[in-house]
């Protein structure tokens, strides 16, 4: 096996670049979106495509980088179809928006979700899974309760919400006064 | 044939392969919803289908139904202990993704396995692609209406399983594999089970092939069906035998050898027609080829060591723990807090029972993956199914599901 090489590009080469490879009869086989926290990367969100040329036998590796917030880099969709699913993927799991793909959408996680699961500063292990409609919360400091929204939706035995939340600071002097009577 | 065209044209006009159809609420067209769970989706893949009547106007997979997080789970293990959780992602291939893993791994340690690993390896993946394209076999004809067919391919599978047992310890999700080799050694009398399999499986492929190649109600339903080009496979990224079955001459056992694959001489079967008959006679071939494969393998098994001794990764052997104190304390050192792996990243490729099964690996030099990421050839050979589908019948939606072999644990990971 050849010797792992990777290349690292910036968004706006990528377009030109991804078309010459193209032209050049590279395949897309994978796309993987990478948060970069640890590794003392320029750019913290990169794109990981790698690229296969049948004839040659060879495969390269380009790292793309994805800038400003959210995350951006251009999307190859329509050069090469077979990333549709891909680029959702890593838009999901990491967060990493495709500038130019017409269907981008969550594709693992369900679509009321909030947050980017293999992100590095997702808090595993802390969060109560629930599927119900209450909006999900992200860590990003230790110590942060998850509950701090104390705003859950009543639900019938369908999940569907009977009664909107009540505010966080709801009056209680109020009610009390209308026990009271 | 029409319908594959007019999707090539669609993305090389509209410069995207979008299944976009304008749906009109005033024509007699119906949206429903097959799966995700439904006895033919094989797991819960679950399809968005817009019906004109019984033909399928649109097509749209929708997955996520059975996605566990195994990729991060990876980054909570250490470098052996990831092994356990790939191998729970494409269940009915599982050595495959412990042998990908296991690749990527020793491609960053920069470490060889001996040659009697690897050929323990490469004969256990090539077994383990019998017994997935054995649960083909079953699925494929089930769904056809040949209910036989699932006893027979559950059948011999159960043969080869309770091989793996005898090996393993496990029926499924092995865990067998690690980077440096395998876990332990066959055992004694590991030929006769065997050489059994061997001798029965060409006979019994055959009697498949009597039921299903010239069954006319097979071939009525699989011919010309869900016929897809090479140049839609390119685009659509299909690999494995959807690929080969519609001409694409690739094949990663061959033309990228890992393990002992370069030791062997094996043919790549391909036909042209990429229909879903065209995918089963692939995979009829290709279940031939893994069993001369075994038997090469078997006659030429050398001796040795079965896994890389090097006791900077490896613990130390179970003889040895009740001999030596250092002995314990290094076993205690490695199990507990694991070896370290060189900072760097690797992309590794093997060919799985259902194509190109590749995982990409990052390491920050520390004892567990920073990123694993794996490439499931079900998840992108789905993509194809569309373009295999769109402007046929439901019925023969249901025979083009089969003949991708999507494998649900792969496909959402």
């Amino acid at each position: 096996m050849s010797k792992f090489e990777p290349e690292w590009v910036t968004p706006d080469e990528w377009r030109n670049k991804a078309e010459a490879l193209k032209n050049e009869g590279w395949l897309v086989t994978d796309v993987c979106g990478l948060d970069a926290r640890d590794l003392g990367f320029e750019h913290r969100y990169e794109s990981v495509v790698q690229l296969l040329h049948r004839d040659n036998r060879e495969r390269r590796t380009v790292h793309v980088a994805a800038t400003g917030e959210p995350p951006t880099c251009p999307s190859v969709v329509d050069l090469w179809p077979t990333v549709r699913f891909m680029e959702r993927e890593a838009y999901d799991l990491v967060g990493i928006h495709f500038e130019g793909h017409d269907d981008l959408k969550r594709i693992m996680m369900p679509d009321e979700w909030e947050g980017h699961p293999l992100r590095k500063d997702y808090g595993v292990g802390k969060i109560a899974v629930e599927f119900i409609p209450q909006p999900f919360m992200q860590i990003d400091a230790p110590g942060q309760s998850t509950m701090q929204g104390e705003s859950r939706a009543r639900l019938d035995h369908l999940g569907q919400v009977v009664e909107e939340p009540a505010p966080a600071h709801d009056e209680p002097a109020e009610r009390s006064e209308e026990q009271t009577r | 044939m029409t319908m594959t065209h007019d999707v090539v044209e669609r993305f090389e006009a509209q410069g995207h392969g979008a299944f976009v159809e304008s749906y009109d609420p005033h024509d007699e067209r119906m949206t429903i919803n097959m799966g995700p769970v439904h006895p033919a989706t094989h797991g819960v893949l679950r399809l968005l289908l817009v019906l004109d009547g019984e033909s399928v106007i649109r097509c749209e997979p929708r997955i996520g139904y059975l996605h566990t997080g195994i990729e991060k789970e990876c980054e909570d293990q250490n470098w052996r202990g990831a092994v356990t959780a790939v191998t729970r992602m494409d269940y009915l291939a599982q050595l495959h993704n412990e042998q990908v893993y296991s690749l990527a791994v020793e491609a960053l340690l920069g470490i060889e396995v001996p040659p009697r690993g690897k050929h323990i390896r490469t004969m256990m993946a090539e077994l383990n692609r019998l017994t997935s394209h054995l649960v083909w076999f079953g699925t494929q004809a089930l769904d056809m209406g040949a209910m036989s067919g699932m006893f027979y391919g559950f059948r011999e599978r159960e043969l080869i399983v309770d091989f793996f047992e005898m090996i393993t310890g496990l029926r499924m999700n092995n865990n067998y594999f690690l980077p440096g080799g395998v876990w332990e050694d066959l055992p004694d009398g590991w030929e006769r089970p065997l050489s059994q399999i061997l001798k029965i499986m060409p006979a019994r492929i055959g009697e498949y092939e009597e039921l299903l190649s010239e069954n006319p109600v097979f071939i009525e339903r699989t011919v010309g069906i869900g016929a897809i080009t090479a140049e839609l496979c390119d685009a659509f990224g299909a690999t494995g035998p959807i690929a080969r079955a519609a001409g694409v001459d690739w094949d990663l056992r061959r033309d990228a050898p890992y393990d002992s694959y370069a030791d062997l001489t094996f043919n790549v079967p391909t036909t042209d027609s990429g229909d879903v008959y065209g995918r089963y006679l692939v995979r009829m071939a290709e279940m031939r080829e893994s069993v001369k494969m075994i038997e090469q393998l078997v006659d030429s098994m050398p001796s040795g060591d079965f896994k890389n001794m090097d006791p900077k990764f490896m613990p130390p052997s179970r003889a040895e723990l009740n001999r030596s104190m250092e002995a314990v304390i290094h076993h205690f050192k490695i199990v507990t807090q694991g070896y370290t792996v060189p900072a760097g990243e690797t992309y590794r490729a093997v060919e799985s029972p259902r194509g190109e099964l590749g995982c990409y690996l990052v390491s920050d030099g520390g004892t567990s993956p920073y990123r694993c990421h794996v490439r499931d050839p079900s998840f992108v050979n789905l993509q194809s199914l569309p373009a295999m589908v769109e402007g046929g019948l439901i019925a023969d939606l249901i025979a083009s599901i089969a003949s991708i072999d999507p494998v649900l644990g792969g496909v959402d990971r």
